[in-house]
């Protein structure tokens, strides 16, 4: 943990006043970074640089820094989250960087996620997906003892597996389709996988599909990119779950429309 | 409700998506048929020629099928024509993109090219050889088309057999991600078996490409 | 003015008092219960579960976080547990048993009832969570796996793998996004509540800065939910995610809601130390690691050997040699006091020195790597992805650092603020944790409170009180968006040479150097002299670039950076009037002759709820007493 500020960088960052406006990258140097920085500290560190000039700071998002949010979001080097295996940006040090490079950084494009301002996007179509159904409707109240449903552990673990999605939207980015087939299968897959969950399971996949396409996501043709820059090493297979569920829901689902009425 | 879930499902992303799927793979099930067929070139003329002229004798089940095998063909090329323009306005313009190397691949990546390599291959495959210089033959007494003479002949200049060569890699690209991302896209896939299904995709691409450039190749050498 | 500190505890025993309220308690019919609407800012455990049951009882909801999505509150970094009273391992646990551990735990500063009914609803919430779909860790057989945790000698956490809070998160959050679905929550995200609007004496709506465009937006509601989380960010550095601020809090306690025990900070043991003045935040590493590492220093001062040339009679196992029957495993607080004392002694090791070891070689000698790998593979991961070290082949270096508030607004047995109409759920409030809160029982806390305790204490609320007709072009509602307006012009107007954030840095360093672990009269005197001229300075010398008319982050920091500096003062002040050492709360010359904090039972056995008096004067502290019925006060000991 020797703290030898030895690095200089050179940075091209993407600066957009806003969604209305074109973005251009700029050029910044920033010296003295420590191999220990993690890179959003380094970005801080330009930013102080910034404001005590008196200019417009690097917009970028961020909260928890310890990958579990899903907040951060930047394209380094082309790469959504740098592309190591399961990171988050801010979980990117800087001792993975030499003296001198260049860094390019982007925000996470998709025609689903429009910039707000320099790395910072829109990623509200994720909620609009889970809100057409990434739930189990339980009313609060409703809940039987949480023993009386048996699951058995490796299903458990695979539900677990998928339900690790923290939302980031690094599928979507780094999808050439810039498609949230992968988010949006590890949903239904993980409330397929239990009992409580495969209930609703046509419905869930068939609204949530067609949330999916209206808000402008692409489709998937299985490049498996956004499996290997998913920070939480979320697997395709789970977006396999997911169209195998949607083809039974599309010829099986039936619903009539019943009155409910009564004394 | 029913029909709509129906008529909705070949609307949405994932329900065309399977339909790619299952035209993709009747394709390629076709294409083994065909490389099949067409080894009969090595056994010799006669065997050839007989095989296509019973093919030919279907009459009116013939049509039939070949109008499936166009049908297929087309709503193949529709579909998966329509989801990559769709795709190519989804996906992020970036300054800068790379790959990490773990995901994408060459086959995955030239999907499309590859699919229309082998959409001017068909073309002009049809032209030269379904519709090329009509031969006849009298086999066991019956008379019928010189199919392997049009052929052999065809194969005599380089330059077709190097197309073929060309088409042929096209394919054996385009099945090599396609075959196992119909499994995928299906989801027919189990986290047992999705190695050996891609090993699968890779057996099979490897197969049917050479298997037909082979014969190409051999077609040339063998001459008329 | 004065305060009504009356708790409205329902009488009768104490097993039998929420059953009892319940009964008694007004209803909303369901009719009616579509005419109210209810505000509920902040979308973690607390707020996410609150707005989802009501939204389900038909209120109408509007909810606001200043996250871009509701399901990225910071209680989604939790990674331990949830503790609920199943006694499902068959371990002796119960309802009774969960409320007296988490009384004694919270060092006798905690009110009886309150704890009494968090431990009784322990049990629905994990009902209610599995029923959501959250993944819990089970056994082979199907069934519900626990594990145990700090302070507890039962296993009643519930997990699932190190990431529980983001998994009850996600259950919330699912809730929350069907009723948003249906229209009964409007969700309002990258909103910043900015001022509590009071009509009549009532809480009746809020104001709040939309982050994109930097407009002020008016919200009014005929009762007001804060879920907005802890204050721990108040010492720049602490485990809390970055947008984790005081400020819906603080502006409340400046209308008039009592703050209740401000001083009451919870200092983890085991987190990543500070490598640098660029530091951002710092990373909590598991409690679990302490199961198996052993913490030691070296005997020797400024000893700049590696710790594996440093032979075994030269190193310091303070833990074991200070509480032999705990040993590693000592409560929270005085494992990080310890650390601290060490440190102070300069036996601290690593680079900066302000760091003891969390070694594993003798767990790995015993159990084999592979095991040890098996139970912790993921944070020993993290660590080196953070330090760039292998603590397989050299012990970690850890650090205290602050990771929980258990002050916060003061409210009631209903979680109602001294403002009618104002609740307060999760971390925001004051309420069951005392003056420590043991591991595992946050989550409860705001799950509880947001499913089960607040959706029916606001029927309540709402059933009984007279709520006259608002509208947010009221002059109350104008007054209030007036006043944070004048206060953005201030700040940008400023124009200084020093940012936010080096303004914040300060401050965490006077909180953490005198109100943080050990505190004393010279020091937190120190403090409230150095807090208040930073406070001027600050006034003077910020820099805040740009405009009020857009997504302008370095304003957003400002804003919060100033009721920061504001809140600091009143921790201080708090922890210089509470005369005794408990729980988190160390005072120096409150200590037995071992170094143990000595409690004064017969004068503090109460909250002190701070009531503000303007920005001129001093803060009033009243004083709740707490009154013990149940269980005896007695000195905890881990010795
Ligand atoms: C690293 C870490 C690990 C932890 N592990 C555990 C554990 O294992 N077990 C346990 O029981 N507890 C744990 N805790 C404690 C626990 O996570 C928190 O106390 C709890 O999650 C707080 O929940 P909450 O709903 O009150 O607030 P939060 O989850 O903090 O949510 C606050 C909400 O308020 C919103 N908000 C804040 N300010 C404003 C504003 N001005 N305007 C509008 N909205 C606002 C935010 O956007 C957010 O939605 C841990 C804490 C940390 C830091
Ligand atoms: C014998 C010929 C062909 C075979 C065997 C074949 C096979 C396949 C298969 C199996 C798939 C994968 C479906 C999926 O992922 O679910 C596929 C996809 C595709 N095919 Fe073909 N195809 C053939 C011809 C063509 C032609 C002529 C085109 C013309 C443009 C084409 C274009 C595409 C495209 C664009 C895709 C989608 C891309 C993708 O899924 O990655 N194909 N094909
Ligand atoms: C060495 C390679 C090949 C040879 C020698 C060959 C040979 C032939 C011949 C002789 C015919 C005419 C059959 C008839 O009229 O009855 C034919 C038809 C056809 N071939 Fe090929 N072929 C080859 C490769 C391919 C490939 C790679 C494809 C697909 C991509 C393909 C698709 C077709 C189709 C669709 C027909 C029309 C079938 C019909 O009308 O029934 N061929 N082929
Ligand atoms: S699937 Fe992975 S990449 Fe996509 S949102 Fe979830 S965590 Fe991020
Ligand atoms: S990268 Fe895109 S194409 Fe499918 S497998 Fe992943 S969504
Ligand atoms: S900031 Fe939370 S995941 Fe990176």
């Amino acid at each position: 943990m020797a703290s030898t500020n030895n690095m200089t960088l050179n940075l091209k960052i993407w600066r957009q006043k806003n969604n209305n406006s074109d973005g251009k990258l700029v050029d910044y140097r920033v010296e003295n970074v420590s191999p220990d920085m993690s890179f959003l500290e380094m970005i801080d560190v330009l930013n102080e640089q910034l404001v005590k000039k008196g200019e417009d700071r690097i917009a970028f998002d961020h909260d928890c820094r310890e990958g579990i949010c899903g907040m951060c979001s930047m394209m380094i080097n082309g790469k959504a989250h740098g592309g190591y295996k399961n990171t988050t940006t801010c979980q990117v040090h800087m001792r993975l960087y030499k003296d001198g490079d260049t860094i390019v950084v982007e925000p996470f494009r998709a025609s689903a996620f429009p910039v707000i301002k320099d790395l910072v996007v829109d990623r509200s179509a994720i909620d609009k997906v889970m809100a057409s159904g990434g739930y189990i409707s339980a009313n609060t109240g409703n809940a039987p003892d949480a023993n009386s449903i048996l699951i058995p552990k490796p299903i458990a673990d695979e539900a677990m597996d998928a339900a690790a999605c923290i939302g980031c939207g690094a599928c979507v980015a780094s999808c050439p389709n810039g498609s949230g087939m992968l988010f949006m299968g590890a949903k239904v897959s993980q409330l397929a996988l239990l009992p409580q969950g495969s209930v609703e399971s046509p419905k869930r996949a068939m609204n949530m599909v067609q949330t999916h396409d209206v808000l402008g996501f692409g489709n998937c043709t299985t490049h498996a990119e956004c499996e290997a820059t998913c920070p939480k090493g979320i697997s395709i297979e789970h977006i396999a779950r997911m169209n195998r569920e949607y083809l039974k829901a599309a010829f099986t689902y039936n619903e009539k429309k019943r009155s409910e009425g009564g004394a | 409700m029913m029909t709509n879930a129906v008529s909705h499902y070949f609307r949405s992303s994932i329900g065309r998506k399977h339909l790619v799927a299952i035209t993709g793979l009747l394709l390629c099930g076709f294409l083994v048929g065909h490389l099949s067929g067409n080894f009969l070139l090595m056994v010799g003329p006669d065997a050839f020629n007989l095989y296509a002229h019973k093919l030919m004798s279907l009459g009116p089940l013939l049509y039939v099928i070949e109008s499936a095998l166009a049908f297929i063909f087309i709503l193949h090329l529709y579909l998966a024509i329509r989801l990559n323009l769709e795709n190519k306005k989804a996906g992020g313009k970036y300054q800068m993109k790379k790959w990490t190397g773990r995901g994408i691949t060459v086959m995955s990546a030239t999907m499309p090219y590859t699919g229309v390599i082998l959409l001017i291959f068909l073309i002009l495959h049809l032209k030269n050889l379904k519709f090329g210089t009509h031969y006849n033959i009298e086999v066991d007494g019956i008379q019928m088309r010189d199919l392997y003479r049009t052929t052999l002949e065809y194969f005599q200049n380089p330059l077709n057999v190097a197309l073929y060569v060309v088409s042929m890699t096209a394919a054996a690209l385009h099945t090599a991600h396609g075959f196992g991302s119909a499994f995928q896209s299906l989801g027919l896939n189990h986290p047992k078996y999705s190695k050996i299904i891609k090993n699968l995709s890779y057996l099979y691409a490897v197969l049917i490409g050479g298997g037909f450039a082979f014969l190409s190749v051999w077609a040339y050498l063998k001459g008329v | 003015m004065g305060f009504n500190l009356d708790s409205k505890t329902p009488t009768g025993p104490l097993s039998e008092k929420w059953e009892k309220h319940k009964f008694e308690m007004k209803r909303v019919n369901p009719a009616n219960k579509r005419k109210f609407t209810v505000i509920v800012v902040g979308t973690g455990l607390a707020g996410g579960s609150a707005a989802a049951t009501l939204a389900e009882l038909g209120y109408n909801v509007l909810s606001f976080c200043v996250q871009d999505s509701p399901r990225r509150a910071h209680s989604i970094a939790a990674q331990g547990g949830i503790n609920a009273a199943k006694n499902y391992p068959n371990d002796g646990d119960s309802v009774k048993n969960l409320f007296y551990d988490t009384i004694k735990g919270g060092d006798y500063r905690s009110r009886e009832a309150n704890v009494y009914r968090l431990a009784e609803v322990s049990n629905n919430i994990i009902d209610q969570m599995v029923s959501q779909g959250v993944p819990f860790a089970r056994e082979y057989g199907g069934y519900l796996d626990n594990r145990s945790f700090g302070g507890a000698q039962v296993s009643r956490t519930f997990y699932a793998r190190g990431q529980t809070g983001q998994q009850l998160l996600l259950g919330a959050y699912s809730g929350m996004m069907k009723m948003v679905a249906k229209g009964k929550i409007k969700q309002f995200s990258r909103r910043e509540m900015m001022d509590l609007v009071i009509v009549n004496g009532k809480a009746r709506g809020i104001i709040v800065r939309n982050l994109i465009t930097g407009e002020l937006e008016r919200y009014a509601a005929d009762a007001v939910l804060l879920c907005s989380g802890g204050y721990g960010n108040v010492f720049y550095l602490s485990t809390n995610a970055k947008a984790s601020n005081a400020s819906a809090a603080w502006r409340c306690y400046k209308r008039g809601a009592g703050f209740a025990n401000p001083c009451f900070t919870q200092i983890h043991p085991t987190c990543i130390p500070v490598h640098g003045d660029y530091q951002s935040k710092l990373t909590l590493m598991s409690e679990s690691l302490r199961n198996d590492g052993r913490v030691w220093v070296p005997k020797k001062p400024n000893d700049n050997r590696k710790a594996s040339e440093i032979p075994e009679d030269e190193r310091d196992y303070y833990l074991e040699r200070v509480y032999p029957s705990f040993g590693n495993l000592a409560p929270r607080d005085v494992s990080s006091r310890q650390a601290k004392f060490r440190c102070d002694e300069g036996l601290g090791v690593g680079p900066t020195k302000q760091a003891v070891y969390l070694d594993f070689r003798d767990a790995i000698k015993r159990d084999g790597r592979d095991t040890i790998a098996g139970r912790y593979g993921n944070l020993f991961e993290m660590y080196e992805r953070i330090t760039g070290e292998n603590p397989y082949e050299t012990p970690m270096m850890i650090y205290p650092a602050v990771h929980y508030t258990m002050g916060g607004l003061w409210v009631d047995y209903n979680l109602q603020s001294t403002i009618p109409g104002l609740h307060v759920l999760g971390e925001a409030n004051f309420s069951d944790h005392g003056a420590n809160r043991l591991g595992a029982s946050a989550l409860m806390q705001g799950l509880a409170d947001g499913y089960f305790v607040a959706p029916y204490t606001i029927g309540n609320y709402l059933a009984s009180t007279t709520l006259e007709k608002v509208s947010t072009e009221d002059n109350a509602f104008k007054d209030a968006e007036q006043a944070v307006m004048l206060q953005t012009t201030k700040l940008l107007s400023i124009k200084g040479k020093r940012s936010a954030t080096d303004f914040h840095k300060a401050l965490g360093h006077y909180m953490w150097d005198y109100v943080g672990m050990s505190r004393n009269e010279a020091g937190l005197k120190k403090a409230i002299d150095g807090i208040r001229k930073l406070k001027e300075e600050f006034w003077q010398d910020v820099n805040v670039p740009g405009d009020a008319g857009n997504f302008n982050i370095e304003l957003h920091t400002a804003a919060r950076v100033a009721d920061f500096l504001e809140l600091g003062e009143l921790m201080a002040l708090d922890a210089l009037e509470r005369n005794e050492s408990c729980g988190g709360h160390f005072r120096e010359e409150y200590q037995t002759p071992d170094n143990e904090a000595r409690r004064d039972d017969e004068h503090f056995t109460h909250a002190a709820v701070w009531e503000y008096t303007g920005s001129g004067s001093s803060p009033i502290r009243h004083k709740e007493e707490l009154a013990f019925e149940n269980v005896k006060l007695a000195t905890r000991s881990y010795k």
